[in-house]
């Protein structure tokens, strides 16, 4: 039997795993390689699933004028219409009102094809996508504070040698199951997890420590545990002195977060937040990991950035089985930022308003550096302009259900609706392809080849294992046939191997350097950490090691405020609303919502006990969530892990982004879709 | 508000130095002069006991240095002590006869220890006698600091939120302490008898000797001697009888005071608008504080209605906690004189004594010694003014119930592997851990059910595991 050594579809976890059989494959173990060593949750198992789905897209779909409905058509019919559409709005409106929205779960080859795409065929700056709601505001602050952001400077199995793993916003346990393991294997050898959640996870349980603060408080729990490390006069001085600069300014500013300030801010009692304090400093090695808990707010940079102080005072970024990291979230999150997908960077982690990479860029395409635009709107901020005076008339999605997955979503719909054309390509009609005007069915996963680059920065190859039905086409054939029908000045290549080597070389020299890199290496290394900047280099599995990447090696302390959510509890909306993800789903749901073997049970209000007795509700029964910006009714489940001043709803099913808040972080322009202030009722 | 305006700020305490920081981020474009009489830089005042008991450094006190002023077009003059408000002429004149003129004024001189009546304290050159300490001011911690080691016994004169933090950091520095306390019970500002009473027994536990109803009246030679006829020997004794807020320049100013100088909305003084205080000299509607988190409120309205802004100052939320190792104690409001329906418990034998003073549904003040495991969220509660229901005062004052788990007696319906989607019967059904890895695929996700499938399959059939 055939058996293809592939990664899953899902998480950035990535794992690895073994499809069995071309035409109906089965997914079984692949217990070689290092990430996840054969485990793999029940979304990967299940995940050959959506190969054969009955509600899989195999032919384009237009929307017909007279009746309102989308039709079937053929694939030139539907890329000649919009083509065709495009040139008329360019030609009246100028390249800028043509969107481009991509997502963290395309390929390294795709995303990179999709920012040529918009700057090389189409010229528009607006291009963006859905990984700035998920990583950016770790990747704002990595790169401020380090020089380079890469989500884990190290690869995952270095948590099991820490002393002290603090985990910051994250639920892996839930989120990436495999991830989990490592936690139970740090605990065997003595060390410490510790886990900072408004509820209770499942990863909480597996914690030595668990501090429940306030929602959005997470900032100054760090800089309360920082003003503690100071007191304790543990700071490693000598290491701020040598590899740091600016610690002087932040001493100054914890001086003022003395314990009991922090736990009326947090409601982190001050014993406990003295005992986490006391782990740490008695730590050698402390590894600070944030995920989406931290990093989705307004301040969720800041929020990183507090955190990244703290393990500098404590000397640990940079040094063996230590430091900082972020667990990025989507399949993609990490590689799908370094090519051009977002929108001030060009492929390799250039920044588009920087000569030097708008020129080396430039020259790889074949292009006159000074066609190609400069910075576009981030993700939300696009989103909000569509069909506007200012904004963009059309918009091309790849990879991104925007209609659940988009914060303050009922507005982000009537954007969507506001637009003269929306073209939404995908693997099945999801929210978002619902309401588009041209939906292009393309390739999924096991159907293509491509590379991703998982949390750890480590490039993978996902390989074809089974055919695609008839009539779908991959991503890469479908952005090259836009091109090549708005008139690109420059070819697009369709064969995976073939985009990857033209990254490679314009990647090269970037922060983020793939040149050293291709498909047969990955194969037989079990996958390949950038930087690789040449084909005799082993590849960079621990970064910062020798220096940080500013220029003169060194860190950067930043100071940093609390400033606390955008919108606080009020007599009107009295507790904090926030939202995740559950075990059995990911993202939007488009791919998991429709396999049978997960549970899907819809969506849930989470809620304490003594918050649903003074509802006067129960587990079970139905209870509207509203906030400022729309409403929602679920379920209440009823448990104790969470704090009874806050609600929690999953937000794979359409209502929960309704609710959340799209104040931005004004750095990575992050939504804040982890707190706002909403009203419980009894439905 | 002109673009030059002239402000003067007499102070460089905790509340100027957020006012300044308040100012900066508003971007405030006239001229600021701040005049502190201490000659450092503004420093964490509220830190001082945990420095005189050593969890704290005193150089991490420091809040802004001088350059931090200068950086910010703040002229910053320290050893700068006020002598006279001149409201006719606009001026602040300076014990060493500099006018400094202002279009507004910030009184921000903080608040000054009462000197309890008793005799021998000050010697008749108007010095405290040598052994007499106070504790408002760095100056203050770093001579009682000088003083420990020396000193074998020491006599705390007040029971309240200082005294205490006082006598346990003297006491954890390894200096017998005891404490004098005028009225019948410790913290009596803040707590009932009850709460004294579980705080005395914690005093006692940590050795330290606790005398209520009893008031000092002499320092002798022999030591201290208390108004019940006691004489403590005593080789320190610290003051820490209060404070009351430090008016003399704004009544002298002819600036209406009581306790504090009065201020309005704007922290304006109701009699001269040009003029407002902030922080513990202040006084609005009838209420001195003493704590950093109002002046900080104050500071806050008061740059941003220098700014221009429409913020105004209705008063805060207070939340005392005490500052001591092994004292737990967490005051919200005036639980004692705050009217409303008082929810309680109390636990002498685990020295345990909470109190919610609630009306309409929200907590107004409360009491928690002894617990503060549920702390963060009554604070929480309090300071939102959350509507709760009737039982949620009740629960909120009762311990958590520990987290029961004994996956054996767990339905078969029930699911013990979430990655794989595998329940309690499915286990059940396997004859080992090997099968169930291999046929279910439970425990081979993130291994979290490794132990919950253990117990199921050993529950069964214990030779099987």
């Amino acid at each position: 039997m055939t058996a293809t050594e592939t990664h899953c579809p899902y998480c950035s976890l990535q794992c690895g795993m073994r499809l069995e059989g071309a035409r109906t494959p089965e997914v079984v173990a692949w217990e070689e390689f290092p990430v996840n060593r054969g485990g793999l949750c029940r979304k990967g198992w299940t995940a050959a699933g959506l190969l054969r789905h009955r509600e899989r897209l195999t032919r384009p779909l237009v929307r017909d004028p007279a009746t309102g409905e989308l039709a079937p058509a053929t694939w030139d019919a539907a890329l000649d219409l919009v083509a065709g559409r495009l040139a008329a709005l360019r030609a009246e409106h100028g390249p800028d009102t043509v969107g481009v929205f991509g997502g963290g779960g395309l390929t390294n080859e795709k995303a990179y094809q999709l920012g040529k795409l918009a700057r090389a065929a189409l010229g528009t700056s607006q291009i963006d996508y859905n990984g700035r709601w998920c990583m950016s505001s770790a990747a704002s602050a990595g790169t401020r504070a380090f020089g380079l952001d890469r989500g884990l400077p190290f690869p995952l199995a270095d948590l099991e040698r820490t002393d002290v793993l603090v985990l910051v916003g994250s639920n892996l346990a839930e989120t990436m199951p495999p991830a989990a393991r490592h936690l139970d294997a740090l605990r065997e050898r003595g060390g410490r997890v510790v886990v900072v959640d408004p509820r209770r996870t499942p990863t909480a349980d597996r914690a030595d420590v668990f501090v429940q603060p306030v929602p959005g408080t997470d900032l100054a729990l760090a800089l309360g545990l920082l003003h503690l490390v100071v007191a304790a006069g543990v700071v490693d001085e000598e290491y701020v002195a040598t590899r740091t600069s600016g610690f002087d300014d932040v001493k100054r500013s914890v001086a003022a977060w003395w314990p009991e300030r922090v736990e009326r801010v947090t409601g982190v009692p001050v014993p406990e937040l003295r005992a986490l304090a006391r782990l740490l400093v008695d730590a050698e090695r402390v590894m600070v990991l944030t995920a989406r808990g931290a990093e989705q707010h307004a301040t969720g940079s800041d929020t990183v950035l507090a955190w990244i102080n703290l393990a500098l005072a404590l000397g640990q970024p940079g040094t063996p089985y230590a430091g900082y990291g972020c667990l990025t979230g989507q399949g993609n999150g990490q590689g799908g930022r370094e090519h051009g997908q977002k929108a001030d960077q060009l492929p390799g982690y250039r920044m588009i308003d920087d000569p030097a990479a708008r020129a080396h860029v430039a020259a790889v395409w074949g292009v006159d550096p000074d066609t190609l635009p400069g910075r576009g709107r981030s993700a939300y901020e696009l989103l909000d302009a569509l069909g506007t005076d200012s904004g963009p008339r059309a918009l091309l999605v790849f990879g991104s259900n925007i209609v659940v997955s988009a914060p303050n979503a009922r507005h982000v719909s009537e954007r969507l609706d506001a637009l003269d054309l929306l073209v939404v390509a995908d693997v099945v009609l999801s929210e978002t392809a619902a309401r588009a005007d041209v939906v292009l069915p393309v390739t999924q996963w096991a159907e293509e080849t491509g590379t991703m680059t998982n949390l750890e920065g480590r490039v993978l190859l996902r390989q074809r294992a089974t055919r695609a039905p008839e009539g779908v086409r991959s991503d890469l054939d479908v952005i090259a046939g836009l091109a090549e029908r708005v008139g690109s000045p420059v070819p697009f290549a369709t064969d995976p191997e073939e985009v990857f080597a033209e990254l490679g070389r314009a990647s090269a020299g970037g922060k983020a350097d793939y040149a050293g890199i291709d498909y047969s290496r990955i194969r037989a290394e079990h996958g390949v950490f950038w930087p690789c900047p040449s084909p005799d280099h082993p590849g960079t599995q621990r970064m910062f090691l020798d220096g940080f990447a500013h220029p003169d090696g060194r860190a950067r302390f930043h100071v940093v405020e609390h400033r606390g959510p955008a919108e606080q509890p009020c007599a009107d909306y009295p507790v904090h609303l926030t939202t995740g993800r559950v075990l059995g789903q990911y993202q939007s749901g488009a791919q998991t919502r429709r396999l049978r073997d997960l549970p899907d049970s819809g969506p849930f209000v989470e809620m304490h006990p003594m918050l649903a007795r003074r509802l006067g509700t129960a587990d079970g029964e139905p209870v509207t969530v509203a906030t400022r910006r729309g409403a929602m009714t679920a379920a209440a489940r009823v448990v104790g892990t969470i704090r009874p001043d806050t609600v929690f709803v999953p937000f794979h099913w359409v209502g929960a982004n309704r609710l959340t808040n799209d104040a931005l972080d004004p750095a990575s322009r992050m939504p804040e879709f982890k707190v706002c202030a909403a009203v419980v009722r009894p439905a | 508000m002109s673009a030059h305006e002239r402000l003067v700020v007499v102070g460089n305490g905790m509340a100027s130095v957020r006012l300044c920081e308040e100012l900066v981020a508003r971007g405030y474009d006239g001229h600021v002069t701040v005049l502190g009489d201490e000659a450092g830089p503004a420093y964490n005042r509220i830190l001082l006991s945990a420095v005189l008991e050593g969890t704290h450094p005193l150089d991490a006190l420091v809040l802004r240095e001088p350059g931090w002023y200068a950086g910010h077009g703040i002229d910053l003059r320290t050893g700068a002590r006020v002598l006279e408000v001149d409201r006719d002429a606009a001026e602040v004149m300076l014990v060493d006869g500099t006018r400094i003129p202002y279009d507004r004024l910030v009184l921000a001189t903080g608040a000054i220890p009462t000197l309890p009546p008793i005799r021998g304290l000050v010697r008749l050159d108007g010095s405290l006698h040598p052994a007499v300490h106070t504790f408002r001011s760095m100056a203050d911690c770093l001579r009682l600091l000088g003083a420990v080691p020396e000193a074998g016994r020491a006599v705390v004169v007040g029971g309240g939120l200082l005294g205490l933090q006082v006598a346990r950091a003297l006491s954890v520095r390894g200096v017998a302490t005891e404490v004098v306390e005028g009225t019948d019970h410790l913290l009596s500002r803040q707590v009932d008898e009850r709460g004294g009473a579980v705080l005395e027994r914690d005093l006692r536990r940590l050795r330290t000797e606790v005398y209520t109803g009893s008031r000092a009246v002499r320092l002798t030679d022999a030591g201290l001697r208390l108004d019940n006829g006691f004489t403590l020997e005593t080789d320190l004794v610290v003051l820490a009888a209060g404070g009351r807020p430090s008016t003399a320049l704004a009544r002298r100013a002819g600036l209406y005071c009581r306790r504090g100088m009065v201020v309005g909305r704007h922290l304006e003084s109701v009699t001269d608008d040009r003029v407002h205080a902030i922080g513990d000299c202040a006084e609005h509607a009838g209420r001195a504080p003493g704590l950093v988190p109002p002046a900080w409120e104050q500071a806050a309205v008061l740059a941003d209605h220098l700014t221009g802004g429409d913020a105004r100052y209705d008063g805060s939320r207070t939340v005392a906690r005490l500052r001591a190792t092994g004292l737990d104690v967490a005051v919200l409001g005036d639980p004692e004189r705050t009217d409303g329906e008082v929810v309680e418990v109390t636990n002498p034998i685990a020295r345990t004594h909470r109190k919610l003073v609630v009306r309409g549904g929200v907590i107004v003040a409360g009491t928690l010694v002894g617990d503060l495991s549920r702390v963060g969220l009554i604070t929480q509660l309090y300071d939102r003014r959350t509507v709760l229901g009737p039982h949620e005062p009740g629960e909120l004052l009762m311990a958590e119930r520990p987290p029961g788990d004994s996956s054996t007696l767990l339905p078969d319906d029930a699911e013990v592997c979430a990655c794989a989607g595998v329940s309690a019967g499915r286990i059940r059904a396997c004859a080992s851990l090997e099968e169930a890895r291999t046929t279910t695929r439970a425990t081979t996700g993130c291994g979290g059910c490794t132990s919950a499938v253990r117990d199921l399959l050993g529950a069964r059939d214990p030779a099987a595991v």
